[in-house]
C-alpha cells in the first residue's frame, strides 16, 4: 500500500481566466519515506498538496492517502496526516507548547496523552527549553519548528510540509532538516515541498520535479542527476571565449564575469581547467548538481 | 453528534480564549467597559439606567457574536490556522461553536457584572432573568450567524477590510437601532426595533423585565423573528461555507 497515491490528478482554478494548475499528475509516495515535490514557484506543488491534505477538491482524476480516497473518505485521511501550510503563521499569544497540546488534542488525543506527546515533539525539534515563550518573542526559525512541532505531535502517520524552511537562514533550515530526517528514521511518510535545491537534495529519498502542473522528472536525486547527459560542470572566470570551445557543442551558461560549461566526463572536464588555468584564468570543476539539472529540465536557463 | 465533535468545541473555545486570557487579562474588561460606556451618559443626561443596562447585556453579546465570527474566522484564514484545522480530524461544525464560544467566554465577567447589577437594581427578577439569559443566547447565535455569513460571503477580503467591517458593523448594530434607548422613541418608526436581531432582543428583555408593554401576539412574532433570523442566517451559512475549498 502507498502512503500517497494519485492518479491522473488535475485542477483547474476558475478565477477571472482559467488557469491549469495540474495536469495529469501521478505520484505514488511508499510508507516511511521522505518525497519532495520540487518545482519553482506557481508549478503547482501547493495544489498538489493541499488536494492530498483535503483542504481542495480537485477538477479530475483521482487521489489516495493510505487507500483512503480523498474526496470520498476525507475524514478517515485527515486521521492520518498533519499538515504545515506554505507561509503559516502563529498566534503571537500562543506558546509552543500550547501549539502542540491544542492541536494533538484536536487530533483525538487524551489530556495526558497530548502532554506527552507534546513534550516528545518539544524536544525533538529542540524547542522545549523555550516552550513557555509566547511565539511573539520567537525567532521565525523557533516560529517554523514550534509548528513542525505541533504536526509532529500529531502523531500522525503522513506529514504534509508546504515549503517548512522558506524564509529561514542556513543555521534554521539545517535544523528543521534535521528534524525531518529523525521522523523518517521513526517510520513517518513525509511529503514536501520545496523550490530549494540543496534542501530537495540533502533531505529526500525521492523527489518529482513539477513545472507547469506537470511532473516532468521523478526519481532519488541521483536518477534525477542522471537524467542531464552531462556530468560535471567547470567553473571559469575571465575571458572565457580565449579557451577556443565552441567547436565542443558543450551546453555553456553564462552569469556576469563567471562562465559554466557542462561536459559529459570527467577528463574532459579537468582539460578545460588545466587549459584555462594555462592561460591565466580561475576554474574549477565539480559534478553537476540537482539544480543543473533542475534548470534544464524546466528550460529557465540564462546566458 | 458524537462525542468528539462536542470535546473539539470546547477545545477550539479554549485554545481562541485561554491563552488570551493568560496573556492579556485585559482583555476582560475592553468589551464590557465598550458596553458600558452608553450607561455614563445615560445616567448623566436623566435617561433610565434600566433600559441602559438592558441595552449593555445586548451589546456585549452582540459585539463578541457579530465582530469574533468575522474577525476571528478572517484571522484563522490570514495566519493559515485554519488549512491546519480543515486537515485535522475536526468537524467544521465544532471550529464555527468553539469560534463563537471563545469570546462569549472572555465577556463573561462583562456580562455577570450588568446582569448583577441589573438584579440589584431590580430590572431583573428570577424568571425574567432565566428568559433574558435565554434571549441574549439566541441573540449571541443569531449574530454569530451573521458573522459566519459575512466571512464566508467575503472570503477574499483582507483581514484588515474585515476587521473594519466587522467593528462598523458591530457598533451599528448596537447603537443605532434601540438597543439603549426606548422604541418608543421612534415613533411611528419602532417597528424598525424588530427587524434588527439587537433591538428586538433588547426590547423582548425589556418586556419580560416590565419596562415595555406588549401584547401576547407581538411577544410571539418578536420571538419568531429572532429564532428565524437566526435559523436562516445560520442555514445559509451552512449551505454557502466550505469548509473544504472547490
Amino acid at each position: 500500500m502507498d502512503a500517497v497515491k494519485s492518479v491522473g490528478l488535475g485542477k483547474v482554478y476558475h478565477s477571472k481566466e482559467e488557469v491549469e494548475a495540474l495536469k495529469d499528475v501521478n505520484i505514488s509516495i511508499r510508507k516511511g519515506e521522505l518525497f519532495t515535490l520540487l518545482g519553482p514557484n506557481g508549478a503547482g506543488k501547493t495544489t498538489f498538496l493541499r488536494i492530498i491534505s483535503t483542504q481542495l477538491l480537485p477538477t479530475s482524476g483521482e487521489a489516495y492517502v493510505l487507500d483512503y480516497n480523498v474526496l470520498t473518505q476525507a475524514v478517515e485521511v485527515r486521521k492520518h496526516i498533519a499538515v504545515v501550510p506554505q507561509d503559516v503563521a502563529t498566534y503571537g499569544n500562543f506558546t509552543p507548547w500550547e501549539y502542540s497540546y491544542y492541536f494533538s488534542r484536536l487530533h483525538g488525543m487524551s489530556k495526558s496523552e497530548a502532554k506527552s506527546a507534546s513534550e516528545k515533539a518539544l524536544k525533538a525539534v529542540e524547542l522545549w527549553d523555550l516552550r513557555n515563550r509566547t511565539c511573539a518573542t520567537l525567532s521565525g526559525g523557533e516560529k517554523k519548528r514550534a509548528i513542525i512541532a505541533s504536526a509532529l505531535a500529531s502523531n500522525a502517520d503522513i506529514f504534509m510540509l508546504d515549503e517548512p524552511t522558506s524564509g529561514l537562514d542556513a543555521v534554521a533550515r539545517r535544523k528543521v532538516w534535521g528534524v525531518l530526517r529523525e521522523m523518517i528514521e521513526q517510520g513517518k511518510t513525509i511529503l514536501l515541498t520545496t523550490h530549494i535545491m540543496e534542501e530537495a537534495e540533502m533531505v529526500s529519498d525521492r523527489l518529482a520535479i513539477i513545472h507547469k502542473g506537470t511532473v516532468i522528472a521523478e526519481g532519488t536525486p541521483e536518477q534525477i542527476k542522471r537524467l542531464a547527459k552531462e556530468k560535471f560542470r567547470v567553473v571559469v572566470e575571465g575571458n572565457f571565449n580565449s579557451l577556443n570551445l565552441a567547436e565542443n557543442n558543450n551546453r555553456v551558461v553564462k552569469f556576469g564575469s563567471k562562465w559554466i560549461i557542462y561536459v559529459e566526463d570527467e577528463d574532459e572536464a579537468l582539460e578545460i581547467v588545466r587549459t584555462a588555468l594555462k592561460k591565466g584564468l580561475k576554474a574549477e570543476t565539480a559534478p553537476i548538481t540537482l539544480e543543473d539539472v533542475f534548470v534544464k529540465l524546466v528550460g529557465g536557463e540564462a546566458g | 453528534m458524537n462525542m468528539k465533535i462536542l470535546k473539539d468545541i470546547l477545545i477550539i473555545a479554549e485554545l481562541k480564549s485561554l491563552p488570551d486570557l493568560k496573556r492579556q487579562p485585559l482583555i476582560l474588561i475592553v468589551i464590557g467597559m465598550l458596553s458600558a460606556l452608553p450607561l455614563f451618559f445615560i445616567v448623566v443626561f436623566g435617561g433610565q439606567l434600566s433600559y441602559g443596562l438592558v441595552g449593555a447585556l445586548v451589546a456585549t453579546v452582540g459585539f463578541i457574536g457579530l465582530m469574533a465570527a468575522i474577525q476571528d474566522v478572517a484571522w484563522d484564514r490570514y495566519v493559515k490556522i485554519r488549512e491546519i484545522m480543515v486537515a485535522m480530524p475536526v468537524h467544521p461544525f465544532s471550529y464555527a461553536i468553539g469560534v463563537a464560544l471563545a469570546p462569549l467566554m472572555i465577556s463573561a465577567p462583562g456580562l455577570l457584572f450588568f446582569i448583577a447589577l441589573a438584579v440589584w437594581l431590580g430590572v431583573l427578577t428570577f424568571s425574567s432573568l432565566l428568559w433574558s439569559i435565554l434571549i441574549l443566547i439566541l441573540c449571541w447565535a443569531t449574530l454569530s450567524s451573521l458573522g459566519f455569513l459575512i466571512s464566508t460571503y467575503l472570503q477574499r477580503a483582507s483581514v484588515y477590510t474585515l476587521n473594519n467591517l466587522s467593528n462598523i458593523l458591530g457598533i451599528a448594530l448596537v447603537f443605532i437601532p434601540p438597543v439603549y434607548y426606548p422604541e418608543e422613541f421612534l415613533g411611528s418608526f419602532s417597528w424598525i426595533a424588530l427587524i434588527f436581531p439587537t433591538s428586538n432582543a433588547a426590547g423582548l428583555i425589556r418586556i419580560y423585565s416590565g419596562l415595555l408593554d406588549a401584547s401576547v401576539e407581538m411577544i410571539v412574532v418578536r420571538w419568531l423573528i429572532l429564532i428565524a433570523t437566526m435559523v436562516v442566517s445560520a442555514f445559509v451559512t451552512v449551505a454557502k461555507a466550505r469548509w473544504r475549498e472547490i
